[in-house]
């Protein structure tokens, strides 16, 4: 616990929590945070039209995170003019995302474990891994490292009890409800199914990281 | 750029004799959490603008940020120089080298910094911005992914950097009025805003007292010592981490957030300290006091505003400056 009272006040402001819609949370006061049903929709709606004074939107699992400018934008306006853009959302369809094709070498050191895991042998395994209709939900714990959803529940595998200290660049790996790549050596806790020499991260490219929120994506193995 | 007329040369540059404690390139940082990268920039991003202002660069050029311990570093050319930031010890060739104003460099000549006794980070500005390697954007220093800067680490003897050629000017005699730059503690009460995850008891055992900064501060965060318990959300899902968040692991032992923190976080945050005190977390240093003062979101956007226009008139004059230089 912190030590002796530095006679701070002790009253709650007054506009906190704030009386605003569910779905919409002030963070700071430089932040909101989104939960709409399309936040999706939303982040490609808000690439096509940016909204002044945004200073980037940050996906994460069903939700968005909105930084902004508090010099330049009024929070409220900020919030109003969302508001109107998700009611506009609910009626339009939604844009169709990139389809990606991710090579994979079959064979990392937990893929036999994992196959018995799903009660399934190496093949039969791989093969319900690639008909698996994964989605980029979003990129976050390091540079180029996409959380891929959409494995059904018998593909989801147990992280590893101890994360190994380094994961070789490329692994393709399951964990939780989530399968990825790690795009550089980094300690890691996920079960290691493959390797894929995609491109995932280059900074000589105008575009380092390969893939990005809403991209579908599907393995397929390598030597196919 | 170079001036129309004038031969582009070499670029002006030094040499690191002496590394530092950490010896980072940082800018204003980068905008590309949505690809998994921290935005990174000067963890003091007040000092950073200061130092600038006064060599009369853009506001988010790239300059040295020192830690705890600076550099020494022999200049190969002139140059125009301004450090700002927490009180560290400087001298160039044995002479005392003044913080908080432009200073002129010859070549030849050695500027040795030393360590601050106050607050954690200071920036060193030199006129035309200094080069480093662009990643998404911007030259900072990320050290846990390894770009950007100086090939992506910090400073180490024998490394030379280079700046752009600006046109020569002489330093404006002005100096930084001390209240313009960031507090350096050893006591720091941070404005706070609370967020939905402050259920009231947690709020209060937040707000109760100080902290103290423990031993495990770098430019991802900073761990205080004093625990307060922790509620215990196993189903929380990770969501984006926004600057200067209060991360509560399960420990109990708060996390202030900085620059290069990752992109997203599984814990909760109750508290995001306000944007106007968000430089001051740039100079926490081990066994500095913190305390969180929540205030409304009006509070803290009325001083940020505040601060803003002082800084901006300092910006303002200078540039009046040196465009009449």
């Amino acid at each position: 616990m912190p030590d002796a009272d530095p006679g701070l006040p002790r009253d709650l402001p007054p506009d906190w929590p704030p009386d605003r819609p569910p779905g919409l949370t002030p963070l700071g006061d430089g932040a909101l945070l989104l939960r709409p049903v399309r936040a999706r929709a939303l982040l490609a709606e808000l690439g096509r039209r940016p909204l002044p004074g945004v200073l980037e939107a940050v996906p994460a699992l069903d939700a968005l995170l909105l930084r902004y400018d508090p010099l330049g934008t009024d929070p409220g306006r900020l919030a109003a003019a969302l508001e109107e853009r998700l009611a506009a959302l609910e009626t339009a369809a939604g844009a169709p995302g990139r389809t990606l094709t991710l090579p994979v070498a079959f064979g990392g050191p937990d893929l036999a474990w994992c196959a018995a895991h799903a009660g399934l042998d190496v093949s039969a395994f791989v093969e319900a891994v690639c008909a698996a209709p994964l989605e980029v939900a979003f990129l976050g714990f390091t540079p180029g490292f996409a959380f891929l959803s959409g494995l059904p529940p018998h593909l989801q595998m147990p992280r590893l009890p101890t994360p190994r200290a380094r994961v070789p660049a490329g692994s393709v790996a399951l964990g939780g409800p989530w399968a990825g790549v790690y795009p550089r050596d980094t300690p890691g806790g996920w079960r290691l199914i493959g390797h894929t020499d995609a491109p995932l991260f280059d900074l000589a490219r105008p575009d380092p990281v390969w893939w990005q929120a809403g991209d579908r994506v599907r393995l397929v193995p390598a030597d196919a | 750029m170079p001036e129309p007329g004038r031969e582009p040369g070499p670029r002006p540059g030094l040499e690191v004799l002496r590394p530092g404690l950490q010896t980072t390139v940082q800018d204003a940082g980068r905008r590309a959490a949505a690809l998994g990268v921290p935005g990174g920039g000067a963890a003091d991003p007040l000092s950073l603008r200061l130092a600038n202002a006064l060599v009369g660069n853009p506001p988010g050029a790239a300059a040295l940020e020192l830690t705890l311990s600076g550099p020494t570093l022999r200049f190969q050319a002139d140059a125009l120089a301004a450090l700002c930031g927490a009180p560290f010890a400087a001298s160039l060739d044995g002479q005392p080298f003044p913080l908080g104003r432009a200073v002129a460099v010859r070549a030849g000549q050695t500027l040795a910094t030393g360590a601050t006794a106050r607050g954690a980070r200071a920036t060193l500005a030199l006129r035309g911005g200094l080069d480093g390697e662009q990643a998404f954007g911007s030259r900072s220093t990320d050290l846990w992914a390894g770009f950007g800067g100086h090939a992506g680490r910090a400073l180490r003897a024998g490394d030379h950097l280079t700046w752009g050629d600006a046109s020569p000017a002489r330093p404006p005699r002005a100096f930084l009025a001390p209240g313009l730059q960031t507090a350096t503690g050893p006591v720091h009460v941070l404005r706070v805003l609370p967020t939905p995850e402050a259920a009231p008891p947690l709020l209060a055992a937040l707000t109760r007292g100080f902290f103290t900064v423990s031993a495990q501060a770098d430019r991802m965060g900073a761990r205080l010592s004093e625990g307060v318990p922790a509620p215990h959300d196993p189903a929380r899902v990770s969501l984006p981490n926004v600057p200067g968040a209060v991360q509560l692991p399960p420990g109990g032992q708060p996390i202030l957030l900085l620059p290069d923190a990752g992109t997203h976080g599984g814990y909760p945050t109750p508290l995001v300290v306000a944007s106007v005190d968000r430089p001051r977390l740039g100079q926490l240093r081990p066994g500095d006091r913190v305390a969180f003062r929540p205030v409304t979101l009006a509070q803290a956007l009325a001083a940020l505003r505040a601060q803003e226009r002082a800084i901006r008139g300092v910006e303002a004059a200078l540039r009046g400056w040196y465009k009449e230089a």
